[in-house]
């Protein structure tokens, strides 16, 4: 069994009656040659690192070694607790805990790629604050990761998840679909549900290019984790209410891996466009590396 | 076909900034430490197009250098693996380039390492979410999935396993 497009999963599912996190499961555990427990114990052991990152970063008000980023989860993490926030509790918390972890990860800490470094604050971030929100148990997010690999798995083998390959849309693009999937199917959405909120999610997002300021995974990439938890949580209301994608998932897909391969090399992770190359981008890069650019 | 797992996708568990730039480069030095059977004392290592050009900000060249001293991408020492590579013996240079003629992908590099009297040139690709390719090896194209669930030094003695088959073949 191998799943290759979303069309594919749906039709899986529809047949076998299952979730597409089981689908997951079972195709690893068939693929891979290990029983379904010892699979489910390595997911759950990348689940604890994601909460562990949350933690740290949630307390840890200190800058990254560029001194460009940092500090920002504590703030958003005070105002969130204030009860102010204007998004509600669910996008808020999940924009703190984003924060918290791509924090981590510009400080060079321990994260997990989902599916990428420079976008590992999407997932964790709607995951942890639907456990806090509507008390998700830690083992149905372990199914969540599950649910959110499959998704990733047939958008990394039809198009790109590197920002160097097709843009940021490939990066934050590929994980906010992923996470907005992952919502639905945890709030008990179908298959094709799941697929549609993927689908809307990623549409937001097509385009979206990569241009690090001084090449590193900061800015803007830690503040488009946190908007990316915010679009996922909108896409998955879409899809709950019966909303689909005019296109389908796997057009949309292909459009995203299109637009990736017209994108400029400038604009893909080079750091030679964009907003790296604003003034502020290069006095940034200047400052830091002593070189002209 | 190139992700094969869940965990290609939630994974690896790594230290950051970037999977492509920063894990996926640890992999790659990973093998060359296991085909060579140790550190390497000397390393040339070429960076091309994105590594090139961001391999400061993403911390490539710690990554690599970590890699080649065997290290894991969840490896916390990986921040100080300049310092530690002059520690252990591992003098190295770093030459950046436009363009690799090998391989068409923004992120790759060719390392040349040298262990005792062994001497590997290796090519590869890091294809994004700590997912890498080998994709030469000694001037042979090869192609040589390294994901980080998997055992590099197996793979490793599969290749040399391989070598060995090919060369010993026929009548003397």
């Amino acid at each position: 069994m191998d799943i290759q497009s979303m069309q594919e999963l749906i039709e899986a599912c529809e047949q076998e009656q299952t979730t597409i996190g089981e689908m997951m499961l079972m195709m690893e555990a068939e693929k891979s040659g290990r029983d379904k427990e010892t699979i489910i114990s390595m997911m759950e052991e990348r689940l604890i690192k994601m909460k562990e990152a949350i933690d740290s970063g949630k307390e840890d008000a200190s800058a990254a070694p560029s001194g460009i980023s940092g500090g920002d989860a504590v703030k958003m993490s005070d105002y969130e607790r204030s009860g102010k926030p204007l998004t509600g509790n669910y996008i808020s918390q999940a924009m703190t805990f984003s924060l918290a972890t791509s924090e981590s990860n510009a400080r060079m800490g321990v994260i997990v790629a989902t599916p990428t470094a420079g976008a590992a604050g999407i997932l964790p971030g709607v995951l942890f604050s639907l456990h806090k929100n509507d008390g998700t148990p830690y083992k149905e997010l372990v199914m969540g990761l599950f649910t959110a690999s499959m998704l990733g798995y047939v958008i990394a083998n039809r198009s790109f998840i590197s920002g160097a390959a097709g843009g940021c849309q490939a990066e934050v693009g590929s994980a906010t679909a992923m996470a907005a999937g992952t919502i639905v199917e945890l709030k008990g959405g179908t298959p094709k549900q799941v697929v549609h909120a993927t689908a809307i999610a990623m549409k937001s997002l097509l385009g979206l290019v990569c241009d690090p300021v001084a090449g590193l995974v900061e800015v803007p990439c830690i503040k488009r984790n946190v908007i990316g938890t915010s679009i996922a949580f909108a896409a998955a209301d879409l899809a709950l209410a019966g909303v689909e994608s005019r296109i389908p998932c796997d057009e949309v897909i292909e459009a995203m891996y299109k637009i990736g391969k017209e994108m400029p090399r400038t604009l893909r992770e080079t750091a030679l466009g964009g907003l790296a190359m604003t003034e502020t981008g290069k006095k940034v890069k200047e400052e830091l590396f002593c070189r002209k650019i | 076909m190139e992700f094969q797992s869940c965990f290609d996708i939630i994974g690896p568990i790594m230290v950051g900034p970037s999977s492509s730039h920063t894990a996926g480069v640890v992999s790659i030095g990973r093998f060359i430490y296991e085909l060579l059977d140790g550190c390497p004392e000397e390393a040339n290592i070429i960076f091309y197009d994105s590594f090139a050009e961001t391999y400061q900000g993403h911390g490539t060249d710690k990554a690599l250098l970590g890699g080649l001293l065997g290290m894991d991408t969840d490896d916390s020492r990986i921040k100080h693996s300049i310092e530690l590579a002059s520690e252990q013996g591992l003098h190295y240079t770093f030459e950046l380039e436009d363009h690799c003629s090998y391989f068409e992908h923004p992120n790759t590099t060719i390392v040349t390492a040298r262990h005792g009297d062994q001497v590997v040139k290796v090519g590869g690709a890091s294809l994004g979410g700590g997912l890498s390719k080998v994709f030469m090896i000694d001037g042979e194209m090869a192609d040589i999935r390294l994901s980080t669930s998997d055992d590099f030094s197996v793979i490793a003695k599969n290749y040399h396993e391989q070598k060995m088959s090919k060369v010993l073949v026929g009548e003397l």
